[in-house]
């Protein structure tokens, strides 16, 4: 199981995960509020420069962004086939602003930070009897732990294919990754019922 | 310690995983051994709850574990076959400190107790270490750490030495021979079960061996050829 998040000291590091999520969400909404390309490209340039002080190297940095990149490519030019180029080019700026700022906060928090947060704020829903806060809060970090292995699994699988000279193709691939994915979910669930994580209501 | 078998079996469907069993385990050391597909790990995970018997019952310390679940869970730990998976968070003192929360425990507390079990193990120096990062032997270190942190009673291994190298294999034998906790071990390494206090053996769903571990490894031997 590999981790999103860096070792570092960097302002953001330092910034508590509270106020950085607060923020996230806050730059998400402002995000789509203007169309200014002229306001967008500043916010670009802005994510670029929070993103790049991190302390991951170039590889990674890139290596990080690429499945997003892909989802956000397939995204502008499907805005620009069937609305405009001004279309495209707002979702693409928005869009990549998004991820940029998204790719900081998931590098400088650590899991169980996550799972703090997403605690405390699922605790007025709980004094509603809606949900158990606790249970929010670990099912929000289990999404950011199997991250990174569900692209470790997506390594394996291709590297399968390679070694025995199969073409890669959808099926044989999205296959074996959900299979792979939800055994190690299945496993992880099981530690998680024999650890009696879930047994505390705090 | 005191867990009862009574009756106890296991279904899949209509396959029969475990046929029925009385059996009381009060031992510090046990050791379980068998063929693949023989029933082990069934039979291991009735003991936390984990699985729950078709029919007839198992009581851990005089707890039922399908009425009082949660609390035999507090009172046997279990060490999964894939330590990788056992460990939940992805950095090593973040994983361990997940066991403690929502117990009412200080934050102090928790990092002190924490940090006082990853030296128990010998691995003050992993604490913030990435689980993947890990070797194999210390990979089963910190799931021994994340799952003793809670202080449970009864210790169960799943083949624990399974992927390790022969360092490795030695090291976590000698942390499993210095451990205070009962231990019910299941094991392909015949080694790490040799001066354990009893053996059982399974075969075929069935246990049909219980005794000192020479004579059940040559049973066992038996049985295999
Ligand atoms: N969750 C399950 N569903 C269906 N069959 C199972 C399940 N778990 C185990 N079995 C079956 O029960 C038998 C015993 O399995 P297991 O206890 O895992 O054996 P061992 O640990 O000795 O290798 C096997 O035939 C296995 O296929
Ligand atoms: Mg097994």
């Amino acid at each position: 199981m590999k981790t999103l998040y860096v070792d570092g000291n960097t302002a953001l590091h330092r910034l508590s995960p509270r106020v950085k999520l607060a923020g996230l969400m806050l730059a998400s909404i402002l995000l789509f509020l203007t169309r200014s390309p002229l306001a967008l490209g500043t916010a670009l340039a802005l994510a670029i420069y929070l993103y790049a002080m991190l302390p991951l190297g170039f590889k990674v940095s890139l290596h990080r962004l690429r499945p997003v990149l892909w989802t956000i490519a397939v995204v502008a030019l499907f805005s620009f086939l069937v609305q405009s180029a001004e279309e495209a080019t707002v979702a693409l700026l928005r869009l990549s602003v998004l991820m940029l700022l998204a790719a900081s906060v998931t590098a400088t928090t650590t899991v169980s930070a996550f799972i703090e947060v997403a605690t405390e704020a699922a605790r007025p829903l709980e004094r509603m009897g809606l949900v158990n806060a606790a249970d929010i809060g670990l099912a929000i970090g289990l999404v950011i732990r199997f991250v990174p292995d569900i692209t470790g699994h997506y390594q394996s699988v291709r590297d399968a294919h390679l070694a025995r000279g199969i073409k890669l193709r959808p099926l044989t691939v999205v296959v074996p990754l959900i299979i792979l994915t939800l055994k190690s979910a299945d496993e992880v669930a099981g530690a998680i019922d024999a650890r009696g994580i879930r047994n505390q209501k705090a | 310690m005191d867990i009862c078998f009574a009756d106890s079996t296991v279904r899949f469907g209509d396959r029969i995983a475990l046929h029925p069993l009385t059996l009381t385990l009060r031992e510090r050391r046990i050791g379980i051994i068998g063929l693949n597909g023989s029933g082990k790990t069934t039979f291991a995970r009735l003991i936390n709850g984990l699985v729950k018997p078709t029919s007839g019952s198992v009581t851990v310390n005089g707890l039922d574990t399908v009425t009082d679940d949660k609390a035999v869970l507090g009172q046997a730990g279990f060490i999964f076959q894939n330590p990788q998976n056992q460990l939940i968070l992805p950095i090593v003192s973040e994983d361990i400190a997940l066991g403690l929360k929502g117990r009412g425990l200080s934050k102090a507390e928790i990092e002190a107790r924490t940090q006082a079990v990853l030296l128990r193990f010998g691995i003050g120096h992993l604490g913030s270490r990435r689980v993947h990062e890990l070797s194999g032997g210390e990979l089963q270190l910190a799931a021994l750490a994340s799952v003793l942190v809670t202080a449970p009673d009864i210790l169960i291994m799943d083949e624990p030495t399974n992927q390790l190298d022969i360092r490795n294999r030695a090291l976590v034998g000698r942390t499993i021979d210095g451990l205070d906790e009962h231990v019910i071990v299941i094991s392909h390494d015949l080694d790490l079960i040799a001066d354990f206090d009893r053996v059982l053996l399974f075969h075929e769903g069935r246990l049909c061996g219980d005794g000192p571990p020479a004579k059940m490894v040559e049973l066992y031997r038996e049985i295999a050829a």
